[in-house]
């Protein structure tokens, strides 16, 4: 392999391990950024209780439905 | 527990849309969107049927299982609701669900859709209840107030029933016990003569 050939290899071998590095900070750099709590609704008891009661008005519903 | 359900007696439906009316100006809905509608099959024909339809607010909802976002919940009242500020309007729940309940606004620019809207059952969202906040984003909470949803309260022909599934089946069993089912029903022959098979 002639000078010339083995500078070029030099260089380009060079330019990939730059980008290589680059690549890797970026990603460093990005990884923590991803890493955020779940924003999927997580409701609590108070959400999610019954509030159905079978009130006096509730049952005169299911009364006057009887005929 | 009792889960709330709805159930149309299609035998009384007489597709008034009152229940429509009633529902768009309880919940103050946005422009474009019926969270209940009436869907009438065999239209001007013999034997023409209607039905009122909402979110059926199911027990495995698909809607639920679709959402990217995961902003659906299922209260203990087995009642399916969402909130508006997890929903990115993406509109996978509108095709995932059978009944057409997930609407959008339309009120952003370009295409967007806004954030979906739903059949909340007349019991709010995840804000405090009977608050501004809660009635702004889904409408009243009839449930926290003692009631049902205004829908079937105030049907007149008492075809749309609300409440506990349970007891709304019992009562929709009497019904059919006493007067039959669907060609079989009292009056149905002097109404419609004999030549009329459903």
């Amino acid at each position: 392999m002639s000078q010339k050939a083995k500078e070029t290899e030099k260089s380009a071998f060079d330019r990939r391990s730059f980008f290589k590095a680059l690549g890797a900070g970026a990603t460093v750099a990005v990884a923590p950024a991803m890493v955020t709590p779940a924003q999927a609704v997580d409701p609590g008891k108070d959400e999610t209780r019954a509030r159905y009661k079978e009130s006096d008005h509730v049952k005169a519903f299911y009364r006057s439905n009887r005929y | 527990m009792a889960r709330m359900k709805f159930l149309c007696d299609a035998d009384r439906c007489i597709e008034c849309n009152a229940c429509v009316t009633a529902c768009k100006n309880e919940n103050e809905v946005p422009w474009g969107i019926n969270r209940r509608r009436v869907v009438t099959i065999n239209d001007g024909k013999p034997g023409e049927r209607s039905v009122s339809m909402a979110c059926m607010h199911c027990t495995d909802a698909p809607c639920a299982a679709v959402c990217p976002v995961d902003c659906f919940y299922t209260t203990a009242d087995a009642v399916v609701l969402h909130s508006k500020d997890l929903c990115i309007g993406c509109g996978y729940c509108f095709y995932a669900c059978p009944f057409g309940a997930p609407q959008y606004p339309k009120v952003g620019n370009f295409g967007s859709r806004g954030k979906m809207d739903k059949c909340t059952y007349c019991s709010g969202g995840p804000e405090a209840d009977l608050s501004p906040a809660e009635f702004q984003k889904y409408g009243s909470n009839r449930l926290a107030e003692g009631k049902l949803p205004l829908c079937a309260e105030m049907c007149s022909t008492k075809s749309l029933l609300a409440g506990d599934g349970e007891i709304i089946a019992q009562i929709y069993k009497e019904r059919v016990v006493k007067r039959g089912y669907g060609s079989g029903a009292w009056g149905w022959q002097t109404a419609y003569k004999e030549t009329i098979a459903i």
